[in-house]
């Protein structure tokens, strides 16, 4: 890793007309890094990638690849490399044509070319299909192929734009790991757009949450699940989604009153101050359930749902929270439980703002 | 019906309707070989008595048809190059972006189709006739014959360019290619089946054009064949004889590319021609 960074977006605008798609978006890309744009349709992370490739131009802010500035340069000149959600080969070309077709349009010689693409098949094991068609191919081999096409440019970085969304779910594991080992073998930098929080926490270095065309927090994959900065955040990372409560702090400024029949109150581990309206967050692995009235929080069971490993509890009636157990319970539909959680693994925040406090 | 006899009667019955449809065909033929009595036996002869193939050179020498043929080829060939030319990249444009004004002109496009060549010419015959391109009469039925081809070209070409996902042209453009070389060596050879289609069906159609050329070109040695054809016609003589030898030799060789291309021209108008 180098002190200068790969890609700088310094305060990136887009509109669309009207319509605002991106708001002041700052980031910045240490080369080397895996970084993970991750958020609900329509929240703008692709409308950055494209605009990154120069597929869209944008309205406002800088933005630098490898140090030069890259506003309004078009996309060729950009030296980076885009996976597409639907792969994008080009179905006239052979594996092999596909593969090389960046390097014949740099002119590279022929030979030359033809060496690239075998190291590159290699790597990705298509050896056996360069002369195949991408109709004769299945899902998961024309997923390699758009990535080779990537690889084969050696480019200052890599945008993946959804790149798995088309395959199975078994494969989809599969190729998650394979698209980290390769991306740490080559040392590339990457942009990983995608609306699945599980891979973004699993293979990138660096997450970067989007909701309504801005950041709504951005760091490593534990600081979102730790500290999460709004409310959104929250309920975005991690599955199943955090449970959340309203409330008000109580008169010692210690614990929250919840909004609940009998006025429960949960200890928060910190002090605040008394009277404020909150929203309470608990992650459902977090939460450790009793059989019985004994814990913080006393709900009756409305459905159980084991998998063997895991044990999800739903709690009836309002508010509907999720418990995740390790292993197996003997708390089954209609028992009545208490719920009870460390005062540190609370989060609590502004039922104005949504953000953490 | 059982489930095995279905197709079968499907095939007689489509053998059948070829047959009505194929029947002009074979009397044009069958007509150009009888005598001119055997032409008006009643009841008439399915099989002609006695063919005399004499009559194809003789019609075509008689009615200058090289003239005549040559013409059409010129027409046809120019008709086809400026619609596949302007076509393609009207398509593409309109395949390509979505607003309220793009539905204007497609709307716009389709109404031209509405417009008979018989309405048209009238004002187009005033308008040729003050901008001097009477005196070009062939360039003249060219463009006319072409602004009313282009439209039906401009809108089966556009549903081939809608069909091309436009990721390809994305991930083009990122792997080093300009926006034209985009189009030219990913859009173009994936919609080729297509253009090709369109470009013979406006070649043939253009090939028969009759009502502009009709009424723009006076001069006997700049007519295509279809006004060739209709000098036949006198008042008081009918020479069925040379009339079918003439069509016969007209229409073969469209028929031939037909047969020919058959296959060609019925994929690609009927799929994507992709995946």
């Amino acid at each position: 890793m180098s002190a200068q960074p790969q890609i700088e977006l310094v305060g990136i605008d887009k509109h669309y007309g009207s319509f605002h798609a991106l708001k002041n978006i700052d980031l910045v890309i240490p080369k080397g890094q895996f970084v993970a744009l991750v958020g609900p349709s329509g929240c703008g992370k692709s409308t950055l990638l494209r605009s990154l490739a120069g597929l869209e131009s944008i309205t406002g802010g800088t933005m630098r690849i490898a140090g030069e500035v890259m506003n309004g340069v078009p996309p060729r000149k950009r030296d980076v490399a885009m996976v597409f959600q639907s792969y994008a080969l080009y179905p006239h070309m052979t594996v092999e044509q596909n593969l090389t077709y960046s390097l014949r349009l740099k002119r590279v010689p022929r030979a030359e070319a033809k060496m690239a693409a075998d190291e590159v098949a290699k790597t990705i094991g298509l050896q056996q299909l360069m002369h195949r068609y991408p109709r004769e191919l299945s899902g998961g081999q024309r997923q390699r192929v758009a990535m080779g096409r990537a690889i084969i440019r050696n480019p200052k970085a890599f945008l993946f734009d959804e790149p798995l969304s088309n395959l199975d779910a078994a494969l989809r594991v599969h190729m998650r790991k394979e698209i980290r080992a390769l991306h740490d073998r080559l040392g590339a930098t990457s942009v990983y757009v995608t609306h699945d929080q599980i891979e973004a926490m699993t293979m990138a270095d660096h997450v970067v949450v989007m909701r309504d065309g801005v950041i709504e927090q951005q760091g490593s994959p534990l600081e979102l699940y730790d500290t999460p900065a709004t409310r959104f955040v929250g309920g975005f990372i991690g599955s199943p989604a955090m449970n959340f409560i309203p409330g008000t702090i109580a008169a010692d400024g210690k614990s929250v009153t919840l909004d609940l029949d009998e006025g429960t109150a949960l200890p928060i581990g910190r002090s605040l101050e008394p009277g404020r309206k909150v929203t309470v967050g608990l992650r459902p692995e977090h939460i450790e359930a009793v059989p019985g009235s004994s814990g913080q929080i006393v709900l009756p069971v409305a459905v159980v749902e084991s998998t063997g490993s895991l044990t999800y509890l739903t709690t009836g009636g309002a508010p509907e929270l999720t418990v995740v157990i390790t292993g197996r319970t003997d708390i089954k539909a209609r028992d009545t439980v208490g719920l009870t959680i460390a005062p540190e693994r609370v989060h609590v925040f502004d039922a104005e703002t949504e953000r953490a406090i | 019906m059982t489930r095995v006899a279905a197709p079968k009667i499907l095939l007689v019955l489509a053998l059948a309707l070829a047959a009505v449809y194929l029947f002009p065909l074979y009397w044009m033929y069958a007509t150009s070989l009888k005598g001119a009595s055997e032409i008006f036996a009643n009841p008439p002869t399915f099989w002609p008595r006695d063919p005399d193939f004499s009559i194809f050179p003789a019609t075509w020498e008689r009615r200058t048809m090289d003239t005549f043929l040559w013409n059409s080829l010129v027409i046809a060939t120019g008709v086809t190059t400026l619609t596949v030319l302007l076509g393609t990249g009207c398509a593409y444009v309109l395949a390509r972006y979505r607003n309220p004004w793009i539905d204007i002109g497609l709307f716009a496009i389709l109404m031209l189709q509405v417009l008979p060549a018989s309405v048209m010419i009238t004002p187009l015959y005033v308008g040729f006739n003050q901008l001097g391109l009477l005196d070009y009469p062939r360039t003249a039925v060219i463009i006319a014959a072409a602004g009313k081809s282009i439209p039906f070209y401009i809108v089966l070409v556009r549903a081939t360019f809608m069909s091309v996902p436009s990721e390809l042209e994305e991930a083009a453009l990122v792997d080093g290619n300009s926006r034209w070389g985009a189009i030219f060596f990913i859009v173009l050879p994936l919609a080729r089946n297509g253009i090709l289609v369109l470009a013979i069906l406006t070649f043939m159609q253009a090939f028969g054009e009759y009502i502009y050329s009709k009424s723009i070109i006076t001069t006997q040695s700049l007519q295509p064949a279809s006004v060739g054809l209709s000098g036949f016609l006198g008042p008081n003589s009918t020479d069925w004889n040379g009339i079918m030898a003439y069509a016969a030799m007209y229409v073969t060789p469209i028929i031939l590319v037909f047969v020919i291309l058959q296959r060609r021209i019925v994929s690609g108008l009927t799929s994507g021609a992709l995946k």
